[in-house]
């Protein structure tokens, strides 16, 4: 069983749940140290719901950051 | 004479894009020569193993600090409505900021906004506490739909993104102008020349935001600040009234007691 943040897939055990404070930890060792926003399965969350945020199997998340744009 | 945006007033009537340049040096020499006070930027994936998008963001804040500038964060890269107000939520928390320029693709070889969604998206953002502004194609019944909804900033294209195409339709734009007095219109996209940019403040529209234009220039600071006065050549003119268009030839300097005038017939 899979979770994936940004496309990249990282092994969860079966029935297995984290908090999205604990799955970014996955993607990023240092979390504070960077400007970000996430989205769980395509719905915004806001920084305050990252520890009460369960993630479990198949979900996908997006870490997205600053970028130039017109 | 100012840009109002929502309210605020901006003495500054050119939004500029942040993408493309060479360097963020010429990028940063580029924005404060255009003397705007909005300055456009996006989100993407974030790649832990990549530093230079942190630092970027840093710049950037320097540089919209030192100038007293405002972010517009954008949705580019969004096809449907549901994706467009998640990023613009997520935008909102990063960036502090209401304002959003929205931006939903229907097309992805002229990159056209899709008017059914946009109309979709500006809804529920504006029901968001949102201060929406969309950017869409120059068909005044969309337009008028967008402002219904309370879009109080519109930008119709003026050519497709990135095409320095010009005004493809000046007709459209001046309609829009005419039939959304109390709208504020900014041309958005496909400006390739300071001209272009003038053209339409010469129509009445309060702004222009480009990127393109000046980052591809060979000087970009320079061109920069061609477009600034370019705008305020056109403001002014506008401001000033230009004169209707007559289709017949009529002499400037006074005809009467034209030397060596004669009678056709004369002999």
């Amino acid at each position: 069983m899979k979770i994936h943040i940004n496309g990249t897939a990282y092994p969860l055990a079966s029935k297995q749940s984290i908090t999205l404070t604990n799955a970014l930890t996955l993607h990023f060792a240092q979390p504070q140290k960077s400007t970000f926003a996430v989205a769980l399965n395509g719905d915004f969350v806001g920084k305050g719901d990252y520890e009460h945020t369960i993630i479990t199997a198949g979900d996908s998340i997006d870490v997205l950051q600053p970028i130039q744009g017109g | 004479m100012s840009l109002n945006i929502y309210g605020t007033q901006l003495d500054s009537r050119l939004l500029i894009g942040s993408a493309l340049y060479p360097s963020p040096e010429v990028m940063k020499q580029a924005i404060l020569a255009s003397e705007s006070q909005v300055v456009t930027l996006s989100l993407k994936r974030q790649n832990p193993n990549e530093q230079s998008g942190q630092q970027i963001w840093d710049y950037l804040q320097e540089i919209v600090a030192d100038n007293f500038a405002y972010l517009l964060p954008n949705t580019a890269g969004c096809k449907t409505a549901k994706e467009a107000v998640t990023l613009a939520q997520m935008s909102r928390e990063i960036f502090k900021t209401d304002w959003i320029k929205l931006e939903v693709i229907g097309d992805d070889y002229n990159l056209q906004p899709d008017p059914i969604e946009l109309l979709h998206a500006a809804e529920q953002l504006i029901n968001n506490g949102f201060k929406v502004l969309p950017y869409c194609t120059d068909d005044l019944v969309l337009c008028q739909r967008l402002y219904d909804l309370g879009c109080e900033v519109i930008m119709p294209w003026a050519s497709p993104i990135g095409t320095g195409k010009g005004l493809m339709n000046p007709y459209n734009l001046e309609t829009i102008r005419l039939r959304l007095p109390d709208a504020t219109l900014i041309l958005d996209a496909g400006i390739g020349k300071p001209s272009d940019a003038c053209l339409a403040m010469e129509m009445g529209y309060d702004g222009v935001l480009l990127n393109s234009a000046i980052a591809l220039a060979d000087q970009p600071a320079l061109m920069a600040k061609a477009f600034s006065q370019a705008l305020q050549a056109g403001a002014q003119a506008y401001a000033a009234g230009v004169m209707p268009q007559r289709q017949t030839a009529h002499p400037s300097t006074p005809t009467l007691d034209t030397p060596f005038w004669h009678q056709p017939n004369y002999q």
